[in-house]
């Protein structure tokens, strides 16, 4: 009946040493335990972000206070935007993508595993070498975006500044590395019959990210070597005073900060897209149209950048021209939005962690997204841009799409990495606990911005209605970071003791669960010919594969 | 498409992106130059252009290298290859004893717009062209232990520092068009 | 909506953008409704039931895809339209007409030249109410941003790249601002009041900021402005009638006709003068105004000086 295939042999290479222990971790070139260790360095990153803001939050509890000194605030501020963008939520996700993309493609590893481990080891290198700078006079404190001509040597001599640039060129470049090796592993390493047209949606949407890395990466390591340059070569090409132009900087990091951030979110799309289905039972609704979308997003991100700088004056005309590509990128993003919810309507759902996460994204992603609307209607954004309503939209699409994804990919696919369940009572504590804790933290900074507090301020005026909102904000920080830690507790205690998984925990239908829990070395043993996108129900039901349900008209 | 060639190809498709960066700030400062220095009263342009036909040449021998290995298997690649290295080689002395003498000139990195935006581009290009010639030594000596004996496997190698190589000359193409031959307008 | 300063429009600039902002909000409002309440719906409806069975597999419509991809797409263009309209109108282009003030950002106060009459304000910006005074915006360091969310939008001050605003108030009043783009260490403390008055009144007010304060010559004040000079306090800031010309610091000609020291930092009273002399860190801490370790006695003095400054 089904003729089981064995995967595409990886590139020959050397049988490799057996290691145990500590020395195996480090040593490794398997495209598992590099995922692993993703989450271990990401996790540790973010636990260190979250210290930051919470630092942060407790200094603007209320206003007037001296809980840390203005210099010390703005480096807390950089260095919370640096960590939680560059190693902590990319790295994150690359560790979903590393550890999944071979293995939901039938392949034994990526296309470049020793590639692969390079691109983990840079990524966590640079971030010890950028954290490096506290000790060396100071982290850097000219905001993750560096803007120019603050960032240049002139107002900001410290090195703080310079390590955020070579440290972040590091990361690129295991970052990009790691783009590249996605792309050649999808392409190259599916296993025979499937074509890209069947991939599932999280391959899908990690091999167009991984085109957005290949080209947005780039352009923050150029800009980096010419604001370095600068500050080393004393160079003026972002310094007005010298001759230069500070919103060339601004055209040029913002060409890479925008890709950017649907880098951090179209992962976390993939996540969902995989999660929604097997928890509703029925396959995703418009399968094409959430391929296709991501397509039209991944193109559109690149014509949008300008709209971080309405306020710059660039003129009325570019104002006009960026914010209509700003609103077209939102369609692409809606049908995502409207797919996933008809892919629940008439399903049966089951309202497991994983699936709670999934459900709590779609209202907050909606939420930032609509926000985000707001901004790319000019005016609105001449009075709310560099404003807390920025921040509380950054963080409903970041934290409340990206996290809160990746939070619902833990519950769905720990059981797959480790063998046990994680445990659903304490998931259900993390999540009410956590989207409580951020809706008290972000959802008030809408207001706050509207009132006329702008971001990155180390304290405020004492105006009526600010102190409450920011105390209110405070106290949901120390909750959404309670939320946090029980995910920490529900790891440690389900490692050893959970409930064990089996191969296929969740009835799902990806080529993950076909293997074992966790996977062997080599993945698969065999694997079966592909016929359809959802391999493993066509494996379950010969009869009703997707095939022929698709073929009734249904 | 093999692993290799396809690896490079999203490589270069990388490196189109920083290269396009360095030189949008190129041109932006040649539309809206300060004082100091410019490209049509510092360069050579004769000069550079007979450099860059050697670089341009060093294409064609790295693709003989190619169409040698194709075909009987080890003779003669290994000299195209070094006869790659040395067009490749004798095109960075040139680039290197341009830069002494713009240096000497007072045209330095810091200088003006000009300088700096030079320097970078030009300077980027050469760091890729040594990268290149790096590798292209290595695949020669790699020919010359007779170390790539299986064709079938090997020519991965191959193809890969060869579109490497033919990237570098066509940045090339771009730079000195824009830089050397604009200069003019 | 008194107390969101966004929604509290008191220009006709920016009443435009107001009226328009909640438009949008009520139509994102809207699609958040419905979003929330599809999901509600579909949470209570179609729960996992033990005899539940195999729900009905749907792969998609292309029909359903093309409505929910056209109507929004229509939406925005609508949308788009309003948007023009609503640039234009708060921000009309200047033409040929110069600027009435030079609104100079720098670390970390607020430079304020009148053009016309010659006026240098620093921090608190007076204007003739409902008259729309056109504000050049500069910066002599690193990119700030003027923003009064209830007079007008915000703009940047990018050093190099000078912008202008249009600055209008219906009615007499003071009207708070801040600087919207981090700037440094005191980023916090850049903040802005412009005091709309009457005709009358703005017209009394210039000429008192143009008049050349006597510097008095004994007791304590007198005291003071010989240290304003000695204790080379002149190469920072500006007085009208002594030695120091300089805009490092703001100037200090009508010190005491200010509501606020430090751009906000802190009010303005005789008591915070001296303790922002004797030690400026414990207002406003990491600014560029230096420790001059002054004696109790000469911070007195300065203080009683700049007092009569007004």
């Amino acid at each position: 009946m089904s003729q089981a295939v064995a995967p595409e042999a990886v590139a020959a290479l050397p049988v490799a040493e057996s290691h145990e222990g500590l020395l195996a971790w480090v040593t490794t070139v398997d495209h598992k335990k590099l995922g692993i260790l993703y989450f271990i360095s990401s996790f540790s990153f973010f636990v260190i972000g979250g210290i930051e803001a919470l630092v942060m939050r407790v200094q603007l509890a209320a206003p007037g206070l001296h809980i840390v000194s203005p210099d010390m605030f703005n480096q807390l501020f950089t260095m919370h935007g640096t960590t939680m963008i560059f190693l902590v939520v990319v790295p994150m996700l690359l560790g979903f993508m590393t550890y999944l993309v071979p293995l939901m493609i039938g392949a034994r590893d990526m296309a470049f595993p020793r590639l692969n481990a390079m691109s983990f080891w840079t990524q966590a290198l640079g971030g010890i070498l950028l954290y490096f700078s506290f000790a060396a006079g100071g982290a850097p404190n000219a905001g993750w975006f560096a803007y120019a001509p603050l960032s240049e040597h002139a107002y900001t001599s410290l090195l703080g500044v310079d390590y955020w640039a070579i440290g972040l060129a590091a990361i690129g470049i295991g970052t990009l590395a790691a783009g590249l090796n996605f792309i050649v592993t999808v392409i190259t390493l599916r296993a025979p019959g499937m074509r890209m047209s069947q991939v599932p949606l999280f391959v899908w949407m990690s091999f167009i990210n991984s085109w957005l890395i290949l080209l947005a990466m780039p352009i923050i390591n150029a800009s980096i070597v010419l604001l370095v340059a600068d500050r080393f070569l004393y160079s003026n090409i972002f310094n007005p005073s010298g001759g230069g132009s500070a919103m060339l900087w601004q055209h040029f990091f913002w060409g890479f900060g925008h890709p950017e951030v649907y880098i951090m979110i179209l992962p976390a799309f993939g996540i969902i897209s995989e999660i929604v289905p097997v928890f509703s039972r029925k396959p995703i609704y418009g399968y094409e149209f959430v391929a296709g979308s991501t397509l039209a997003i991944a193109f559109l991100s690149f014509t949008v950048w300008a709209h971080h700088m309405f306020a710059v004056g660039m003129g009325h005309y570019w104002d006009a021209v960026f914010a209509a590509c700003t609103m077209l990128i939102a369609v692409p993003t809606g049908i995502k939005i409207f797919n996933w919810i008809a892919t629940m309507w008439g399903g049966q759902l089951r309202l497991k962690t994983a699936m709670l996460f999934a459900i709590a994204f779609l209202v907050t992603f909606t939420i930032g997204g609509l926000t985000g609307v707001a901004f790319g209607v000019v005016p609105i954004d001449w009075q709310l841009t560099d404003t807390y309503f920025v921040v509380a939209h950054f963080h409903f699409t970041v934290f409340g799409g990206a996290a809160f994804a990746m939070f619902g990919g833990f519950y769905y696919w720990f059981p797959k990495m480790s063998g046990r369940m994680l445990s659903e009572r304490i998931g259900r504590w993390q999540f009410w606990l956590t989207v409580i804790g951020f809706y008290l933290t972000f959802f008030v900074q809408h207001f706050l911005g509207m009132m006329g507090m702008p971001r990155r301020v180390f304290t405020y005026p004492d105006l009526p209605g600010w102190a409450t909102l920011n105390l209110i904000s405070t106290f949901g920080a120390f909750m959404l970071a309670a939320g946090v830690l029980l995910l920490v507790w529900n790891i440690y205690v389900s490692r050893l003791n959970g409930e064990r998984a089996g191969d296929d925990p969740w009835d799902g239908w990806t080529l993950e669960w076909l293997t074992t829990s966790p996977p062997p070395e080599e993945n698969f043993d065999r694997v079966p010919p592909i016929r359809g996108r959802r391999p493993l129900w066509d494996l379950k039901h010969p009869d009703r594969t997707d095939a022929v349900l698709d073929k009734a008209g249904l | 498409m093999s692993k290799a060639k396809l690896g490079v190809a999203m490589f270069i498709v990388s490196e189109v992106n920083f290269f396009l960066l360095l030189i949008v700030a190129y041109a932006f400062y040649h539309a809206y130059p300060g004082a100091g220095p410019t490209a049509a009263d510092s360069l050579d342009v004769p000069r550079t252009a007979a450099f860059s036909v050697l670089l341009f040449s060093s294409s064609a021998t790295m693709w003989m290298a190619g169409r040698c290995y194709q075909r009987e298997g080890q003779r003669g690649v290994a000299v195209w290859l070094i006869l790659t290295i040395l067009l490749g080689g004798a095109f960075l002395l040139g680039q290197i004893y341009e830069y002494i003498e713009l240096y000497s000139h007072g045209v330095t990195f810091s200088r003006n717009m000009f300088g700096t935006t030079f320097f970078t581009l030009t300077g980027f290009h050469g760091i890729h062209v040594f990268v290149g010639l790096t590798a292209i030594a290595i695949v020669a000596w790699l020919v010359l232990l007779g170390e790539m004996k299986e064709k079938e496997r090997h020519v991965q190698a191959f193809e890969a520092v060869s579109l490497y190589w033919h990237f570098v000359d066509a940045v090339w193409v771009v730079i000195f068009t824009l830089v050397y031959l604009w200069a003019f307008l | 909506m008194l107390g969101i300063a966004t929604l509290n429009p008191l220009s006709p600039q920016a009443h435009s953008i107001s009226s328009l902002f909640v438009g949008i909000l009520f139509f994102l409002f809207a699609i958040f409704l419905l979003v929330t309440s599809l999901i509600t719906i579909i949470v209570l409806r179609f729960r996992e039931r033990p005899d539940g069975g195999e729900p009905r597999p749907v792969f998609g419509s292309r029909v359903i895809e093309i409505t929910w991809t056209a109507i929004p797409f229509l939406s925005l263009v609508i949308i788009f339209f309003f948007m023009v309209r609503t640039m234009h109108a708060a921000d009309p282009p200047p033409g040929d007409r110069k600027p009435d003030i030079d609104i100079v950002g720098h670390q970390w106060w607020w430079e304020a030249d009148y053009l016309q009459s010659g006026v240098m304000a620093a921090n608190e910006i007076h204007i003739p109410v409902d008259t729309p005074i056109l504000v050049q915006v500069d910066s002599a360091d690193v990119i700030h941003d003027f923003w009064v969310p209830e007079l007008a939008r915000k703009v940047d001050a990018v050093p190099g790249h000078p912008n202008h605003l249009w600055l209008q108030a219906d009615q007499p009043g003071e009207y708070l601002g801040a600087c919207a783009e981090f700037c440094g260490q005191e980023h916090a403390w850049m903040r802005i009041k412009v005091i709309a008055q009457s005709k009358e009144d703005f017209d009394a007010w210039q000429r008192a900021q143009l008049s050349v304060p006597a510097t008095p010559a004994d007791g304590e004040a007198g005291q003071g402005a010989k240290l304003f000079v000695a204790d080379t306090c002149v190469n920072c800031h500006t007085i009208v009638g002594t030695p120091g010309n300089q805009r490092i610091g703001p100037d200090l000609t009508h010190i005491a006709s200010r509501t606020t020291l430090g751009a906000g930092a802190a009010e303005n009273t005789q008591e915070n003068l001296y303790r922002w002399l004797k030690d400026p860190d414990s207002i406003k801490p990491q600014s560029h105004m230096p420790n001059f370790q002054l004696s109790d006695a000469d911070a007195h003095a300065l203080t009683a000086y700049l007092e009569t400054l007004k």
